[in-house]
């Protein structure tokens, strides 16, 4: 790694970040804030919701417990906004982090230094990994804090193994950005192709809980494997869909390191 | 020592060609031009030394050794100034220049940058995108010799330089090339590889066509010759002289040959107007490589 091209990089990424990282701290603080008016409605806010198709309830994570505790309202919509928000930012930052530099044209300065494509690569991707565990970690840390504030306790168990879902699932995006940014022309337009990827995930898993008919389209969706939503009110890590989405987002960004090494760099 | 030397270099882009079979070489302390018609594959040609395009079949060597697999020690050693240039338009020159140095592990070069800047009548602290391009390729050239190195790449280095910075840019090049630079310089201007180097290679079509010393170059130079008579009796044209073209008591026509014999037949015409000009090197190509 660099820590010249580490430093600059930051530097260089450091006004997009605070705008996404303030959105997805807004939603979240948002979100919890709003709990409070909902859990004082109490039985009428269950019966109002049971009203609701099944269907409805079911696709977007929706149960008594959504309503009777924090975290099951927090759960609702850590999984439709805050990792939708998160994957989107840190996922189009993965596809155009590397591929910037050439779409600007600086990447012939940048190649032109003494400095190995690997060290250039890696250090971007280094940088990447950075930004992510920072608005991950803010986010959580805020969701926590706002829990305290909000809420009268925190259901720890779920609460990890939602984070750690999370977690595993926002790097499963990212790595799929840097991917795409690697097979993709560096003059395209990722947002797109990104808001795509994370929102048809979603629902496509929604859609495959809400219908019989169409459940199996739930194994296409990563949130099947790692899901953000709570049954019950509880939620238990599901570890080894943590190790093979580990493995399959590290194989996502080797792919992608490999091709930015062999890759031409046109004027 | 041969600081460059390519063999059977070629690249293309699909199925498009970029450059077939360029072999070259520059030796230490040569000022050697590259020369060639907009498109013919100069800047396919460096890219591929410089390591940002793997060739397709054959070999680039810098000081001997292989760009693609010690590239980023290599660049240490080199000074390149692309032809068109793109820089993080959110940095100030003095920014670019310092991130630069640091990237080059340059310790003190600041002051460095400060008289470069001086020279060359660059303001550091404009902002990068406000700079117009004249300015960014004076940005360009600090950043190019900055780190002193032993090798500098130079495409269409003139581009956006006014005469007076043309110039200066030329005595730099001249005092570095006399404490033992190596230059490369890529150009579709023939006066300028005139002035600077010692030979040249031509690149038409992405190949070689010719590999010459400036003095053979000068001697097969053409010139356009353009005249007006004072009667419309058409005259023998000298020795030389070719695709003649009369309307009444004017005359085109292409010269190749020594320019005082020339000379010697204007003094014998009644001559009431006459042009000299530089052939574009297209025509050049055409009557010297292509017949």
């Amino acid at each position: 790694m660099n820590t010249v091209l580490f430093t600059k990089e930051l530097k260089r990424n450091r006004k997009n970040t605070l705008i996404w990282t303030s959105i997805v701290l807004a939603f979240t603080l948002m979100i919890l804030s709003i709990y409070p008016s909902f859990s004082h409605m109490g039985e009428d806010m269950v019966k109002l919701m049971s009203s609701l198709p099944e269907e409805f309830a079911k696709a977007f994570g929706m149960d008594e417990a959504t309503w009777s505790s924090i975290i099951g309202f927090y759960a609702t919509y850590y999984g439709i906004y805050v990792t939708l928000l998160m994957g989107i930012y840190t996922a189009s930052t993965g596809a155009t982090i590397i591929g910037k530099e050439e779409r600007d044209g600086t990447a012939e300065f940048l190649l032109t230094r003494p400095i190995s494509r690997g060290i250039v690569a890696g250090t971007k991707l280094a940088v990447l990994g950075a930004l992510f565990i920072i608005i991950y970690l803010v986010q959580t840390l805020v969701a926590v804090i706002g829990m305290n504030l909000f809420g009268s306790e925190i259901a720890w168990d779920a609460m990890v193994a939602m984070h750690v879902h999370g977690f595993f699932l926002i790097a499963f995006f990212t790595a799929a950005g840097v991917l795409m940014g690697s097979f993709l022309s560096v003059k395209l337009n990722y947002m797109g192709p990104i808001v795509g990827m994370i929102f048809g995930s979603y629902f496509l898993n929604a859609i495959a809980s809400a219908t019989e008919s169409v459940e199996w389209l739930a194994y296409l969706s990563p949130y099947h494997y790692l899901p953000l939503t709570l049954d019950q009110g509880a939620l238990e890590p599901n570890l080894v869909a943590c190790g093979a989405f580990a493995v399959l987002t590290a194989l996502m960004v080797w792919v992608g390191y490999s091709r930015y090494l062999k890759r031409d760099i046109l004027g | 020592m041969n600081i460059i030397e390519t063999h059977s270099l070629s690249k293309f882009y699909g199925k498009e060609r970029g450059i077939t079979d360029v072999t070259i070489s520059v030796k230490q302390g040569e000022v050697f031009g590259f020369i060639g018609p907009n498109g013919a594959g100069k800047s396919t040609t460096i890219r591929t030394l410089l390591g940002l395009l793997a060739p397709n079949s054959g070999e680039a060597m810098l000081f001997g050794q292989s760009i693609l697999e010690n590239g980023h020690e290599l660049r240490r050693r080199i000074g390149y100034l692309p032809s068109e240039v793109d820089y993080y338009a959110e940095m100030t020159s003095r920014e670019l220049l310092e991130y630069h140095a640091n990237l080059y592990g340059l310790e003190n070069a600041g002051e460095k940058i400060r008289e470069l800047a001086h020279y060359f009548e660059l303001d550091l602290d404009r902002p990068i995108s406000d700079l117009s391009f004249g300015n960014k390729k004076k940005c360009a050239i600090i950043q190019t010799v900055v780190h002193e190195p032993e090798l500098l790449i130079l495409d269409e280095p003139t581009s956006g330089l006014d005469p007076l910075m043309q110039n200066r840019f030329f005595e730099l090049l001249e005092s570095r090339n006399s404490k033992g630079t190596t230059i490369f310089f890529s150009s579709h201007i023939l006066s300028e590889i005139q002035r600077l180097c010692d030979r040249a290679a031509i690149i038409r079509g992405g190949e070689i066509t010719a590999v010459e010393d400036i003095t053979t170059l000068l001697a097969k130079q053409m010139k356009k010759v353009r005249l007006v008579l004072a009667s419309d009796t058409k005259v023998e044209l000298p020795e030389g002289a070719q695709n003649q073209q009369w309307l009444g008591n004017k005359v085109l026509f292409d010269y190749v040959g020594p320019t005082k014999d020339l000379l010697q037949w204007l003094g014998r015409q009644e001559v009431v107007d006459l042009t000299l000009s530089e052939p574009d090197l297209e025509s050049i190509f055409m009557n010297y490589y292509r017949r």
